[in-house]
């Protein structure tokens, strides 16, 4: 060993009491990781620094993130990347994988017979109590097979390294499990950290696996035409990033329950080209959150009748409704038995030692070991980066100390398991500049093809905060990327198609509706925040003229800012910071059709706001710092007109952003040219409207109201007009669905042309105070006519 | 045997109208071989669905699922049935004692809508609670026979408890019906089935009817006026189910009529549904349950 490795592993303990990947109990660095933890040693730490900096970088700026439960806001965390990828050789991975295929097909067989025959019930193999009393077996799915006959389509295993170096299955997970994106995500960013390394190290790519599962998805489709959706419970799920990025990833659309309907049995997406059928859905939800009318009361994840449309044959689900059954850790106490007994064969790879407490001899025996067992419920169906995740000594679930375990054991023993306490193998991982041992557990995917089960080469793996084995996310634990180590070359794969292949250009997909009315009020609110931050900023600018707040066009700002629910004397004006998280919300709800710049000026704009919000200042500075909010929101909307494509989306949120315009110049021209308004409205009105420079070369005249009317009402040529954005909504409603030119208008066509018509028959003369509000009026009733034809 | 002309009548009024809106209904009375037949039975609904399937639940119930489209300001269902009700035979209590019940449910291997198994643990309305666990046992001791349990356990539940037509709603928590000792027959069976369950008897929930004015001489049972629900519990392999009203302090006999059984209301309430309204609504609800002359 060179001094640049003892450096690299000083104090990395040759043999501890686990098995650790990277050394032999000998003491030697395993052969899968020589060439690459030589060529981490030969870095300085400069250059290590540096390289980790960048794969945090790209997860900063690609906005990964995961939320956190249990703080007061559920909060979003970055991404807690281990910058030491875990390294596995591609001969033992195929050996215990293959283990994993055949787990895989006995769970769906298991679930088959659950849902149908009840033989394992019947014939002893499994106790009646443990299937009646699960929460996820669900009784309104029992006696129906899912359309195509399979109930598993997508399946992980979280496997652990045991004492003696086998792999043990930990946990299985069949609902809706969730990792698969974030373990792309850690290998983009490790490949980030070690790209040049990463060509040198034979590692398998996962593009191949997701294409293959990509293609199954759109081959479990009935009909052509039809839809592949994902279907998630929305923004303020744990791992809702993930569903935004698989969606984008994969190419499909991302639905929430509200987006879906059921008629006549079938089940389609509410759009705003009215409803269009949706095929297979790759669930995110968990099972009893999809139809309120026969499962979880109340639910508003998902969708009255959905479960009609799953009887009907109507729809495919990935994974079926009700295979979180699979997931129970009390099944673990019977899968071994059950493997013998369906199969002939025994478990390839054994799953964690199991005991269900609700028969007496084993409830025995777990009372005389439970100083080696975890005791945990029965019916547990754990989450990804829930707390109890991986088995902790101890008995954390019993409900009081006072309770001796044995009584607990007796009083409660169906609804209880206890599990051998395992201790699980170390990785090495960074702790400031050298390596240390942490505990591991890794989850492995596998996706069902035509050809049967495929396993991703590579996956995520959890690691340890410390050397305890608690391994929780939660509680500050990190994810590595897994390194499946080929002895040869490997080939590259992309998610694309070859080029020679002549390509398609692809329908643009159906838009459903609560997107649209999230680009529309994205569109709205930053156009609103932009209003009032001139309105706040001209004030500013005055107060720092004039130093006196009681002058009357200062009076007359507040009230304008009043109605977008501001004071101008604050500091930040509320309304516009409002506005801003409005929109960052909007735009949280519809991240899988949003490009990560956009998404990224958004967060800048918002960090500028909270910075602003801590300090207070008035006139002049106040005035600066608000230029430079609002340099910033015209750099988020510039991005938007130059870099979106022109799908459906970016219509609704131009609509949503020239609409809030006109409103907006219209109540402001309402109050500065009113005959009463106080000396320099109108220039005040030139200014909110960023139109000062145009009308000096427009007029060369100093304001009137009626060269300010001209300019901002009645100018078709000028984008701060009230006309011009008229006509841009009017181009905008023609392309919608529904707008033909051979056929009769749509109400928000007939409204748009009826408003326009009358707009540009005015002359400044003609426009009193009254009109001005009367066009407003119908400005804002607009918004309805859109709301009624598209966004319900 | 009994024969009864059932009417029932569910009328909702949205304060707003309903844009569309998806319910299923068990309203029906069940063909139940040997208890309850039924002779003729129909459901009418008001405005005309846009969809309307019928299907038969995993407890066995007949569920009717409609779906309206169009804008709509009330809903009814009515109900028309002739059923013949048998008389139940006297009970024999051939029950294991409580001690050893837990091991005749493990013997049951089987997961069919009978099979105790679904009736032992907490469900989304009758949760096993200590105090009402602690109730049951102080009625009926652990040397008990099951049976004998659950009369002691039915009659204590119907002593204790209030019935008052205004304490509660359809959405009181078994919990809250329990500490203030009131409620109707709904409130009353969920208390039951927690308390057996929490000593360790299968029990469920029965929807039916009951009928309205009582045979010359006897009393005019508790909850005729509505909808009527009372309690099936388990005491082993040999006697099966029983059926105990505890709102009236009797066995189900004669007088109940059958709709659906489930783990408690949320397997077999009458019309659950979901609307898209903004509005708040109103419900009302007519029984009528009369014995024909030729019948009995």
């Amino acid at each position: 060993m060179d001094d640049r490795l003892a450096r690299l592993l000083a104090g990395y303990p040759a043999a501890g009491p686990v098995p650790d990947e990277l050394m032999t109990p000998a003491g030697g660095i395993r052969p899968v990781w020589a060439p690459f933890i030589a060529a981490i040693a030969a870095m300085s730490p400069a250059e290590r620094a540096a390289r980790h900096a960048r794969g945090d970088q790209y997860l900063a700026d690609a906005g990964v993130f995961y939320r956190q439960y249990g703080t007061p806001d559920a909060s979003e965390r970055a991404w807690p990347l281990s910058h030491m990828p875990l390294l596995i050789d591609e001969e033992e991975w195929a050996g215990f994988t293959a283990g994993l295929k055949q787990r895989a097909d006995l769970l769906e067989a298991v679930c088959a017979d659950l849902y149908g025959e009840n033989r394992l019930v019947a014939d002893g193999h499994l106790p009646a109590a443990l299937v009646a009393g699960n929460p996820e077996w669900l009784r309104p799915l029992v006696g129906v097979t899912p359309r195509g006959g399979r109930f598993l389509h997508f399946v992980a295993f979280d496997i652990g390294r045991g004492p003696t170096g086998e792999w043990w299955v930990l946990g299985d997970r069949t609902q809706a499990p969730s990792g698969a994106g974030f373990a792309l995500e850690n290998r983009i960013a490790t490949t980030r950290v070690y790209g040049d390394r990463f060509g040198e190290a034979n590692v398998h790519r996962l593009a191949g696996f997701f294409r293959a599962f990509r293609d199954s998805l759109i081959g479990l489709r009935e009909g052509q035409g039809n839809r592949v959706g994902i279907y998630t419970p929305g923004p303020m799920n744990e791992t809702y990033y993930e569903h935004a990025y698989i969606a984008r990833y994969l190419g499909f659309q991302l639905l929430e329950g509200d987006d879906l309907i059921v008629r006549d049995g079938e089940l389609l997406v509410r759009t705003i080209a009215g409803p269009k059928p949706v095929n297979v859905l790759w669930r995110r939800v968990d099972a009893s959150w999809a139809d309120p009318l026969e499962l979880a009361e109340g639910s508003t994840l998902g969708t009255p009748g959905m479960l009609g449309a799953v009887r009907a044959g109507r729809i495919t689900m990935v994974n079926a409704l009700g295979s979180g059954v699979l997931e129970t850790r009390a099944l673990l106490a019977f899968l071994p038995r059950i493997s013998e007994v369906l199969t002939g064969a025994p478990l390839a790879v054994p799953n964690i030692a199991t005991w269900w407490c609700g028969q007496k001899a084993e409830r025995d025996y777990v009372k005389a070991n439970a100083d080696a067992m975890t005791i945990g419920d029965a019916f547990e169906t754990r989450m990804l980066f829930d707390a109890a995740d991986v088995a902790v000594p101890g008995d954390a679930a019993r409900p009081s100390e006072a309770l001796g375990i044995g009584d607990w054991l007796d009083a409660s023993g169906a609804s209880l398991v206890g599990q051998e306490t395992v201790t699980l193998s170390t990785t090495p991982a960074f702790d400031g500049g050298r390596l240390v041992p942490r505990p591991m557990s890794l989850r492995v995917f596998l996706a069902r093809t035509p050809d049967g089960w495929e396993v991703m080469p590579g996956g995520f793996a959890r690691i340890g905060r410390s050397a305890s084995p608690q391994l929780s996310m939660q509680q500050g634990g990190s994810a590595a990327d897994v390194w499946i180590v080929s002895k040869g070359p490997v080939r590259g794969e992309t998610m694309l198609a070859p080029s020679q292949t002549q390509f398609v250009r692809e329908q643009p997909s159906q838009l459903p509706s609560r997107a649209a009315d999230s680009f529309y009020w994205l569109g709205r609110y930053v156009e609103r925040a932009e209003h009032t931050l001139r309105l706040a900023r001209a004030y500013h600018v005055r107060l720092a003229e004039t130093g006196a707040a009681a002058d009357p066009l200062l009076a007359l700002i507040h009230e304008e800012m009043e109605r977008f629910g501001s004071e101008p004397g604050e500091g930040l004006p509320r309304g516009a910071a409002q506005a801003l998280a409005a929109a960052a919300n909007a735009t949280a709800a519809i991240r899988d059709r949003f490009a990560v710049d956009g998404w990224n000026a958004l967060n800048d704009l918002s960090r500028t706001v909270r910075q602003l919000e801590k300090v207070t200042l008035v006139g002049d500075d106040m005035a600066r710092a608000l230029g430079v909010l609002l340099r910033k929101l015209s750099g988020f909307s510039g991005l938007v007109h130059e870099n979106m494509y022109r799908f459906l989306g970016w219509r609704f949120l131009s609509i949503g952003r020239s609409l809030e315009r006109a409103l907006a110049l219209t109540g402001l021209l309402a109050l500065t040219a009113d005959p009463d308004a106080p000396e320099g409205a109108l220039d005040l009105a030139v200014e909110v409207a960023d139109a000062v420079m145009t009308h000096r070369r427009r007029y060369s005249v100093a304001t009137s109201r009626a060269t300010v009317l001209d300019l901002l009402m009645l100018d078709p040529l000028n984008p701060r007009a009230v006309v011009y954005q008229l006509d841009a909504i009017a181009e905008h409603i023609g392309h919608l669905p529904g707008a033909d030119a051979l056929r009769p208008a749509t109400p928000p066509q007939r409204a748009i042309l009826k408003m326009r018509t009358e707009v540009a028959l005015h002359t400044p003369d003609s426009l009193d105070t009254e009109g001005l509000r009367a066009i407003e009026a119908e400005i804002a009733a607009l918004s309805g006519h859109l709301a009624a034809a598209y966004l319900t | 045997m009994t024969r009864y002309d059932i009417r029932l009548r569910i009328v909702y009024k949205y304060d707003t109208a309903a844009s569309a809106g998806r319910h299923v209904a068990r309203l029906l009375p069940a063909e139940l071989p040997g208890e309850q037949r039924v002779v003729a039975s129909t459901l009418d609904v008001s405005p005309r669905p846009a969809e309307w399937t019928t299907r038969v639940d995993f407890f066995g119930n007949t569920v009717s699922e409609v779906a309206f489209a169009g804008p709509h300001e009330r809903i009814g269902f009515e109900v028309r049935a002739v059923v013949d009700v048998s008389e139940a035979g006297p009970q024999l209590d051939v029950s294991p004692r409580l001690e050893t019940l837990a091991h005749e449910i493990a013997g049951a291997r089987r997961l069919d809508a009978r099979s105790p198994h679904h009736f032992t643990g907490p469900s989304q309305r009758a949760p096993i609670d200590p105090a009402v666990t602690a109730f049951a046992r102080e009625a009926a001791p652990e040397s008990a026979s099951a049976f004998a349990a659950v009369v002691a356990v039915g009659a204590a539940v119907h002593a204790e408890m209030r019935f008052d037509t205004a304490a509660t709603t359809v959405d009181t928590t078994m919990i809250d019906a329990f500490e203030n000792r009131h409620g109707v027959c709904q409130d009353f069976s969920h208390v039951m089935i927690a308390a057996l369950r929490g000593i360790g008897v299968p029990a469920g929930y029965v929807s039916g009817f009951l009928r309205t004015d009582p045979p010359p001489g006897q009393p005019r049972l508790e909850g005729a006026d509505a909808m009527h629900a009372w309690v099936m519990a388990w005491c082993g392999s040999e006697l099966g189910w029983v059926e105990y009203d505890p709102t009236n302090g009797v066995f189900a006999g004669s007088d109940h009529i059958v709709i659906a059984r489930g783990r408690d209301y949320a397997d077999v309430s009458p019309v659950r549904g979901t609307m898209r309204t903004s509005g708040d609504h109103t419900s009302v609800q007519q029984v009528d349950v009369v014995p024909m002359s030729g019948g009995g």
